[in-house]
């Protein structure tokens, strides 16, 4: 194409470029919300996910937050105190659980008497 | 548009924004869809003729845009030009999944039917631009849209399309000259001369 014949074509063509220009569409205002709303929620996720919040921060938020890292905390301890309480007497450990001593429980009554009395019979 | 929510100024940089929300800012996104959103919309409305999927495909891009942001490196690139990419490839994609729909599935741009000759107002070129836009192949109408509507430069369009800058040109002048003859026939309506 000769230049000047490509140079007509461009001024002709450029009064629809800025018409186009002028009327270019415009987002609704739904859809900014939209848009911002994803935003905040994308926002929130990375916050959650962000390594430089450090490792407490971090755990609490695999563990649910402070109230699971209370409840993790908790059974850790008991654990521990229950790991040392058996070495020395599983006996005392119900006992001090639950603040009653001397309590017997009999799963099979007078077991020993049918023991007994089948001794005497054969 | 959203004037009451969005009318503030903001002296800070695309990237300097995307930083701040990076790292938790929560004010930052609203500039920056203040300033984004209706680009992404705009032009994703000129690749597909398609108010509503054009509406989808900006939501699409700007949430890419957000969850990008803890990891964007400074100094990498333009935010706008990584959006612009962004909407490109969305809508190449689109229009790849339509060309298995059946041809009246596909979304006819609004008909602009000409008014009365010599009476043609500027509404009615826009219409006929963005028609005849989406007659041009798709690479075609995507270098005519940065670099015409957009206003971009051409080695910016060249790193949002994946080519060289000799391409850029290559798909403007032709999409041009595609323009040119789609509109021929239109331009006695349109209200010009000859000249």
């Amino acid at each position: 194409m000769a230049m000047a014949e490509r140079d007509q074509q461009d001024r002709r063509l450029e009064d629809f470029f800025a018409a186009a220009r002028d009327r270019a569409p415009d987002p609704s205002e739904a859809l900014m919300a939209r848009i911002l709303a994803d935003a905040e929620a994308a926002r929130r996720l990375a916050a959650v996910a962000r390594p430089s919040e450090g490792l407490w921060a971090r755990l609490g938020a695999m563990l649910g937050g402070w109230q699971g890292i209370g409840g993790l905390a908790t059974a850790t301890a008991a654990g521990l105190w229950i790991g040392y309480a058996g070495l020395a007497d599983p006996a005392e450990l119900s006992g001090g659980l639950v603040g009653a001593a001397g309590e017997t429980v009999e799963l099979m009554p007078e077991v020993e008497v049918f023991v007994l009395a089948a001794g005497t019979e054969g | 548009m959203a004037a009451m929510a969005f009318d503030a100024e903001d002296d800070r940089s695309d990237e300097a924004l995307l930083a701040l929300y990076g790292r938790g800012d929560a004010t930052a996104a609203r500039e920056l869809t203040r300033r984004l959103a209706p680009m992404a919309f705009r032009v994703a409305a000129r690749l597909l003729g398609d108010r509503a999927e054009a509406e989808d495909l900006a939501q699409e891009a700007m949430l890419r845009l957000w969850r990008m942001a803890p990891d964007w490196q400074a100094g990498t690139a333009k935010v706008s030009t990584w959006l612009y990419r962004v909407v490109a490839n969305l809508a190449t994609d689109r229009l790849r999944r339509r060309r298995g729909l059946p041809l009246d599935a596909v979304p006819e741009p609004a008909d602009e039917r000409p008014g009365a000759l010599g009476a043609m107002i500027a509404a009615d070129r826009a219409a006929a631009l963005d028609r005849a836009l989406l007659g041009l192949p798709e690479r075609q109408r995507q270098a005519v849209v940065l670099r015409h509507l957009e206003g971009l430069g051409n080695p910016e369009i060249a790193e949002i399309m994946g080519v060289g800058v000799e391409a850029v040109e290559s798909l403007i002048a032709r999409g041009k000259r595609g323009l040119t003859e789609a509109l021929a026939g239109r331009r006695e309506e349109l209200g010009y001369g000859d000249g």
